[in-house]
């Protein structure tokens, strides 16, 4: 995958983050996704399709990082994963792809991305659309790390 | 003056809903999706609307509400995370008076319902 297209993602990522939760994460190096490699508790995974390209995009948070996203967004404390966390982090995935559509859209890459799926549950694995490599970008709160996984597959 | 706020997740519309609220919006209803808004147009003065939704789309829901008479003139927002040019024009022409892109922050929201509202 393209590194240009990688930067709409992070772009995306940082740019919620920063309007949503009024805070700023640290980016690390984008690497392949080893096969059958875990991530979060929580992932939240969105598919989209073109005319000329299909791919997925998963935003996955360990509990901490969920739990503290929900606070922050909703001004209120919650000390497990309820389905309002489950909700949250499948909103903040909608928006950061379609904060990536918008980006990948000047670069004339259109399609349509689905509603979220959420999945929930500490080494689940998360299935992209494509037989593509997985691009994995983290990203660092105070301490704990989390992931945008990516595959994107032009025609 | 009662608003109804659409949207498929459920703390989007929280957030929606309380910056309303905040800013003196009291009668405010919710649906989950187009189709449930649809059943929940009866007394509503204005709708805020996402895209992105099960069942029906928040762009069949607002060419649904523009094809009655009735509704032609209600103010309708798009509030959605849908911010490609193409996009926001396919909004348009369907017949959305205004466009927020998500992510937005609580006063851009409360600024554009009140505008809209004068
Ligand atoms: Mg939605």
């Amino acid at each position: 995958m393209d590194a240009k297209y990688i930067n709409p993602f992070v772009v995306a990522m940082v740019n919620s983050l920063e309007t949503m939760l009024n805070i700023t994460p640290e980016r690390g190096t984008p690497y392949l996704k080893r096969e059958g490699q875990t991530q979060g508790d929580i992932s939240a995974i969105i598919g989209f399709a073109g005319a000329s390209v299909t791919g997925s995009v998963a935003l996955s948070l360990p509990t901490p990082v969920a739990l503290k996203f929900y606070s922050l967004m909703m001004g209120e404390k919650v000390y497990r994963i309820t389905n309002d966390v489950q909700d949250t982090v499948g909103e903040l995935a909608n928006i950061i792809a379609g904060g990536a559509k918008t980006e990948l859209s000047k670069e004339g890459i259109t399609f349509n991305i689905s509603i979220p799926t959420v999945v929930v549950g500490p080494g689940h694995t998360i299935s992209h659309r494509n037989d593509v490599p997985v691009m994995v970008i983290p990203f660092e709160i105070g301490k704990h790390r989390f992931v945008l996984e990516v595959t994107m597959k032009l025609e | 003056m009662r608003i109804l706020v659409v949207d498929d997740s459920t703390t989007m519309r929280r957030i929606i809903s309380n910056s309303l609220r905040a800013v003196g919006y009291e009668d405010i209803v919710e649906a989950g999706d187009g189709q449930q808004a649809l059943e929940t147009l009866e007394g509503v003065s204005m709708m805020l609307t996402d895209w992105n939704m099960p069942n029906m789309d928040g762009l069949t829901l607002v060419k649904t509400v523009r094809a009655n008479p009735a509704l032609a003139g209600m103010p309708i927002i798009m509030v959605t995370s849908e911010g490609a040019r193409d996009e926001v024009m396919e909004a348009l022409a369907a017949g959305v008076n205004d466009y927020i892109v998500k992510p937005f922050t609580k006063d851009v929201l409360a600024e554009k319902v009140k505008g809209m509202l004068k």
